[in-house]
């Protein structure tokens, strides 16, 4: 591939969009572009998009926006006539991890996901490269333990990203159980660690690493059972929050949305709800003082655990034992009444 | 395209899922961004193809060469095949975060030209997959959009437009479209918060009830544990009366579609069970000399054929010894992440080698 002449060939913009301009070109025709260096390409498909005229110049203006950091090279009738590259903005990095779920010391050995919350939108595809555990005595990675899930369980803005532990180490009767054991150890602690290299959505890496160190304990093998919650009663009339203290340390992502509080009527208590120290209580303050009479917390069934038991199911259930049997589906009520 | 309830319109995908054909040459793609399946006509041009194989190499650099990123930028998440030209649709995500955009790509079969198939002003219709938020779920991001989208609201006398968009979300894993009438298509899903193990039917043309036509999927392992788990890849089986499921924890299970009422329980018969550090990724179904296969590309063996005849045939798993259910012969190819049937003598599998470039290669099922 010979080098065509070319008086210059530029960043630009046409009509408010990026393009790439030439100057000094008798004919636009055999004008063509590809991502790469040089013959790095050659033989690949043509960067769709289309070339038009603006006075003495030639503009090609893309079908998709050229690549921050990105090598283009611009061939005229299969010459190169030059090699652009794309500059990366130079922005402040910023953004942090704020906080890992679930924030209790000990986690059971069945765990089965963690919430990771950053400061701002991030990017997808980097999850598996920069999440990972390592084993807190030796500081070594424990390969295998996180689930690779093909695609990454984001919210819809892209700041809480779900990381499960691989729940074929931890369902009993499966070969990878038998063979692989379970991802924790009990009395083995160990951290999960958050790199700086995860891109947030704006291709910039973490301000810092993030990790939390975790102490391991034994299966919780236990439908949840609201009757077996402690719920302390707030005082009528007032509006003293109603505390209710769980058994163990609930899911940080469903226990925000599978609690409600309703009135003597069944209407809806509005107010502000609170989630405890280690994720094993829950508070709501409501806006309006207590009426008299009977309350009710009412329980969605798909209230999980650390270790995905939920309020109807256990995680992987023993056939042999009756007292597991899976409970209809539907919310659970746990009356109450102002003191 | 109206018999099927398509009216011109935008398929705004905003994250590329899953995608899949159904009748008459309408692409289903699933977008995980929004929550939503689109049904599109992608207006095929192509003519009646023969039963030849199609190879290309390098397709993630061509990709990215039309699409102007690097193949690094270039991320693969699924393929379907034409049924009558067997062009091959690609659904890709192009670069990342704020800069990612979907696209849906088509490689001329067999010149190997690489186009975008425009998704605006098409004759499209979709259907929401996300359960619902409830209503009474006060968590949500709230954001300011760069676009149109989202409310306007008034604060202090300043009026401005907000984004709500709820944390819960639910990714597609994969889908399957049954032929019928009217159709079903089959939406195999993970949730970022609950342990589900939900199937849903949505019938297609699309209608209003979606969300409440769902499955529970329990599956028994060793005939002593009864779990519930993610579908991560599934393929309708027997001519669509059955499905055969594969899991995040890896057991191919077996289950019936006929007479499943909404709401109801299902528990599979497990027949095989992949091993441990291993994850299903794709799989597809086959006839070859009237005989049904299956074909597992997975993360830790090269590609596992099953033979449908012992599917049948095996009992329930029940017994934690190995081998672990119904024989399966495992071919010396590696590398291979995503299935599709190309024509009836060839399977098309998106491989991967060893330097990470991606290639699109047939593998003849008469010699499989």
């Amino acid at each position: 591939m010979g080098r065509a002449a070319a008086a210059s060939v530029t960043w630009s913009q046409f009509g408010g969009v990026d393009c790439i301009r030439l100057s000094g070109l008798a004919r636009e025709l055999g004008t063509q572009v590809r991502p790469g260096l040089g013959s790095a390409g050659e033989g690949f498909p043509a960067m769709a998009g289309r070339l038009v005229r603006d006075g003495d110049d030639v503009c090609f203006v893309p079908r998709f926006p050229f690549v921050d950091g990105t090598s283009y090279t611009i061939t005229v009738r299969g010459a190169t006539a030059a090699v652009l590259i794309r500059p990366r903005p130079e922005r402040p990095v910023t953004t942090e991890v704020l906080a890992i779920y679930p924030t209790a010391a000990e986690v059971p050995r069945n765990l089965l996901r963690f919430y990771i919350w950053f400061s701002a939108p991030m990017s997808e595809g980097y999850a598996a490269r920069h999440v990972r555990l390592v084993d807190a005595a030796g500081d070594k990675p424990m390969t295998g333990a996180l689930l690779p899930t093909g695609s990454e369980l984001w919210s819809a803005d892209h700041r809480r990203l779900t990381v499960l532990l691989d729940p074929a180490r931890i369902k009993r009767g499966l070969a990878a159980q038998r063979q692989a054991g379970y991802p924790l150890r009990r009395g083995e602690p160990f951290r999960v660690v958050v790199d700086h290299g995860f891109r947030d959505a704006s291709g910039r890496p973490l301000r810092g690493a993030a990790d939390r160190w975790y102490a391991v304990g034994g299966d919780e093998r236990r439908r949840v059972d609201p009757d077996s919650w402690t719920i302390c009663a707030p005082s009528g009339h007032t509006r003293e929050p109603l505390q209710v203290t769980f058994d163990r340390p609930l899911d940080h992502g469903l226990f925000g949305r599978c609690l409600r509080v309703t009135g003597p009527g069944g209407q809806p208590v509005a107010g502000s709800p609170e989630p405890g120290l280690e994720e094993r209580s829950w508070r709501l303050t409501p806006s309006l003082p207590w009426a008299p009479g009977a309350h009710q917390l009412i329980v969605d069934p798909v209230l999980e655990d650390l270790a995905g038991n939920s309020v109807s199911r256990v995680f992987d259930r023993d056939l042999t034992r009756p007292e597991d049997r899976p409970r209809p589906a539907r919310p659970v009520a746990v009356t109450f009444r102002p003191r | 395209m109206s018999e099927y309830g398509l009216q011109s319109g935008s398929a705004d995908v905003q994250s590329a899922g899953p995608i899949t054909f159904g009748p008459a040459g309408i692409l289903f793609l699933a977008d995980n961004g929004s929550a939503r399946v689109f049904a599109v006509d992608v207006a095929d041009p192509g003519r009646a193809a023969g039963p030849e194989p199609f190879d290309l190499a390098d397709v993630d650099a061509r990709i990215g060469s039309y699409l102007g990123c690097e193949a690094g930028d270039v991320d693969i998440k699924d393929l379907a095949v034409h049924p009558v030209s067997h062009n091959v649709y690609l659904s890709v995500q192009r670069g990342h975060g704020d800069a990612g955009q979907a696209v849906l790509v088509r490689i001329g079969v067999p010149d190997g030209t690489v186009t975008d198939v425009p998704l605006g002003e098409v004759p499209v219709a979709e259907a929401a997959i996300g359960d619902a938020p409830a209503a009474d779920d006060q968590r949500q991001d709230i954001t300011i959009p760069s676009g149109e989208q989202g409310e306007e609201v008034t604060y202090g006398g300043r009026t401005i437009r907000i984004l709500r968009r709820p944390i819960r979300t639910s990714t597609v894993t994969d889908m399957v479209y049954v032929d019928g009438d009217p159709g079903t298509l089959l939406v195999a899903g993970l949730s970022n918060e609950e342990f589900s193990s939900r199937l849903r039917r949505i019938p297609f043309p699309f209608g209003d009830d979606v969300t409440g036509n769902s499955l529970e999927i329990f599956h028994v392992s060793h005939g002593k544990w009864e779990t519930a788990a993610p579908i991560r890849t599934f393929v309708a089986y027997d001519g669509g009366a059955s499905i055969l499921a594969s899991y995040t924890c890896t057991p191919v299970v077996h289950f019936p579609l006929a007479g499943l009422t909404p709401g109801s329980k299902v528990v599979g018969r497990t027949v095989a069970d992949l091993g441990a550090m291993n994850q299903p990724l794709d799989m597809v179904s086959f006839v070859d000399g009237g005989e049904e296969y299956l074909l597992v590309a997975n993360t830790s063996h090269g590609l596992i054929k099953i033979t449908g005849r012992d599917i049948d045939s095996q009992a329930p798993l029940t017994t934690p010894r190995e081998p672990v259910g119904v024989p399966r012969e495992t071919k010396d190819l590696q590398g291979i992440t995503r299935l599709t049937n190309l024509n009836g003598g060839y399977v098309l599998a998106l491989q991967v080698d060893e330097d990470g470039r991606r290639h699109l290669r047939s593998l003849k099922t008469a010699s499989l």
